[in-house]
């Protein structure tokens, strides 16, 4: 993959500003009823261009699923911004909301919840044709079988149920749905994660070739800093509903930040081990993720930060750019500092 | 980690879906799941026989006018000549009357019974029909909307169910009858048709309860998978969400629901008929001829096993088949 995909300077197509999510949950205590929020999201902001790809990370119940199904407005943000082309789509109505349904979409992780059983494959991909009127009548089928084609399946298995595929050619035809309206922008909610690891190579050479020949942006929700590393152009590093990390693929793999992004880079599998490197010391995290009911004060990360001092109790630290960091790269840390080789080359 | 890079790629195929086409290549046109459990339950010898029978019973219903005419009976003569003093029948079964004539009228059993067949398939399956459309669209809807409109639906569930249904059966019909004016102002035949409505509301009220009970608890965890989230994204609308991707994974239930509920709407109309509140004269019914029957058992007992045979008969096969239809349903069980 080359640095620079497209020199030409790209127009902002999705802006997001301060996306909150808070899930409200009703619990008995004693007689009355105490009214709490689960902070899934708790003000998320960043840009994608046209074309580029934004890589979300960060480990299971951090709020990046949330994020990427209020972009989609599946959703209703609690408060904040979805600003597309212009338009604040963060609280339209569902009949208002219809012309965006048609330029984001999303594909979803399970391959096998996410195909509807009792449709055949070219029933499921017309679907988003008819609902939006894109072909006329008897050139349905054309079209199904061009998308199908498309995304690397036989055009001649459009008659079949999705219980005769595989998890690796169900994901294709969720993506060739997704493909169907000609978005601009697709949310790939781990799009890969529930695949076998040789599977997902194939999906993720598709993903990256539409991307490629469609120009279509992707903002690319995963668990999984390798799958994010060789996709994304950007990468933010989310924990507790927040960004904690932002910046270029680069910045973030090569010289983290934020102790978070260390961790999480520092976990990662090394191949060299294999090989009979001596494996490096690993930032080891103790502890759990702390509830999104009752977030820490200050900084979220403070409980298993290993740099925690009093600061970070009382003062949150904002994402920004620090002084030691080059452009565009923020952390919310107040004790930032970069931390290099902590990743071996892999493969 | 290796995973993304695109040249690690392992194993990439041009067309990754004809390198494992091995499941079904003989097939052009994949199966759907209803199809696949129709496929089964024709291989199940049990409702194969079962659905002949529940057929031959639906044949005889629909040619009861042909067949009565057959024997050249009626089911409303009233053959006094053949009757004795005491009300007892002196002829049995002859060439003229099939199954014999019933005691005290002396109207032909044959034709009476191929009648019978009538009320009783044309109840059960009303019912089941007006029962289960009511059921799935209020499962659909308290699963799928959720909120209030759920809390409403499912409190309608609970109090149904929760009501007694002899008592409420029984005690319906003469309220029904007083409303249209008294059950003495009324025709014989206002009456007979006025009980046969009330039979079908009674049994599709009460039956409608369980199955959106069913139903709703289907849709709520379906309404989580994400191919429903998928929709919403694609913008389609929540009526076509609802039936055109929910209903269709909803047919299990319903198909089992609806075949489990024939045979029991078939049983409550017989036993309501059987303690006067069902069918009356002069309709002919099952239910109602056995609940007279008894009275001449002992001097006719034809008279009483021709209409307890047909219902045992309907009544089983019907049940039987409904158990065949669960298991074609039910992708755990081997036969």
């Amino acid at each position: 993959m080359s640095e620079t995909k497209n020199d030409t300077p790209r127009d902002t197509l999705l802006q997001v500003r301060d996306l909150k999510m808070h899930f409200p949950i009703k619990e008995a205590a004693g007689l009355g009823r105490t009214k709490k929020v689960v902070q899934a999201v708790d003000g998320v902001s960043f840009e994608l261009k046209a074309g580029a790809s934004l890589g979300l990370v960060g480990e299971s119940g951090c709020g990046k699923s949330t994020t990427g199904r209020m972009i989609t407005r599946l959703l209703t943000p609690t408060s904040g911004e979805i600003v597309f082309k212009g338009t604040d789509i963060a609280q339209l109505k569902e009949r208002e909301l219809r012309p965006f349904r048609r330029q984001l979409q999303i594909v979803f992780q399970d391959p096998y919840s996410s195909l509807n059983p009792r449709q055949t494959v070219s029933n499921i991909i017309s679907t988003p044709l008819r609902v939006h009127n894109l072909v006329k009548k008897g050139q349905e089928l054309a079209r199904v079988q061009e998308l199908l084609e498309r995304v690397g399946l036989n055009p001649e298995h459009h008659n079949r149920y999705p219980n005769e595929f595989s998890g690796g050619q169900r994901q294709r035809i969720g993506i060739a749905r997704a493909l169907a309206v000609e978005p601009e922008v697709i949310i790939a909610d781990e799009p890969v994660s529930a695949l076998d690891v040789s599977i997902q190579a194939q999906v993720m050479n598709l993903l990256e070739d539409l991307r490629k020949d469609l120009g279509i942006a992707f903002v690319f929700i995963a668990h999984d800093l390798g799958v994010v590393r060789h996709f994304c152009d950007e990468v933010a590093v989310m924990y507790l509903g927040k960004i904690v990390e932002q910046g270029s693929r680069d910045q973030i793999y090569n010289a983290p930040q934020h102790p978070y992004t260390q961790a999480l880079l520092s976990a990662a599998p090394d191949l060299g081990t294999i090989r009979g490197v001596p494996p490096k010391e690993r930032i080891r995290l103790v502890g759990d993720v702390p509830s999104p009911i009752d977030p820490p004060s200050g900084c979220r990360f403070r409980t298993r930060c290993w740099k925690a001092e009093d600061i970070c109790a009382t003062q949150e630290p904002l994402l920004e750019i620090k002084p030691q960091s080059t452009p565009g790269h923020t952390a919310a840390c107040h004790f930032a500092e970069p931390k290099v080789d902590l990743i071996a080359e892999t493969a | 980690m290796s995973i993304g890079s695109p040249d690690s790629t392992v194993g990439v195929e041009d067309h990754p879906a004809s390198a494992e086409p091995a499941r079904t290549a003989a097939t052009p046109h994949g199966k759907s799941p209803s199809r696949i459990a129709f496929d089964r339950l024709r291989k199940d010898r049990v409702a194969v026989i079962c659905a002949s029978i529940v057929l031959f019973f639906v044949l005889v219903a629909i040619f009861a006018p042909l067949l009565s005419k057959l024997e050249g009976q009626d089911i409303s003569t009233f053959n006094t000549q053949q009757i004795d003093e005491f009300g007892y029948p002196t002829i049995g079964i002859t060439a003229d009357h099939w199954f014999g004539i019933e005691p005290k009228t002396g109207r032909d059993n044959f034709a009476r019974w191929v009648y019978g067949a009538r009320p009783s398939l044309i109840i059960a399956f009303l019912a089941t029909v007006v029962g289960t459309a009511i059921g799935v669209v209020m499962g659909l809807l308290a699963g799928f909307l959720g909120g209030w409109v759920d809390r409403i639906i499912s409190w309608l569930i609970d109090f149904v169910l929760s009501l007694p249904f002899l008592l409420f059966a029984i005690a319906l019909v003469p309220i029904v009858e007083s409303l249209r004016g008294g059950s003495f102002n009324l025709s014989p035949e206002d009456q007979a048709n006025i009980r046969f409505y009330v039979l079908i509301f009674v049994l599709a009220f009460f039956g409608w309860a369980g199955l959106a009970r069913i139903i709703r608890g289907e849709v709520l965890s379906l309404r989580e998978r994400e191919f429903v989230l998928a929709a919403k994204a694609i913008g389609v609308p929540t009526w076509q969400v609802l039936f055109k991707e929910l209903l269709p994974n909803l047919v299990a239930p319903i198909v089992i629901s609806a075949s489990l509920a024939v045979p029991a709407y078939v049983t409550a109309e017989a036993g309501l008929s059987f303690l006067g509140v069902g069918l009356v004269e002069p309709k002919p019914s099952w239910g109602q001829t056995i609940a007279v029957a008894t009275n001449w058992y002992k001097a006719d007992p034809l008279y009483l096993w021709l209409p307890v045979i047909g219902i045992t008969a309907l009544v089983l096969a019907l049940a039987l088949l409904g158990d065949a239809i669960r298991d074609a349903f039910d992708p755990k069980t081997r036969r």
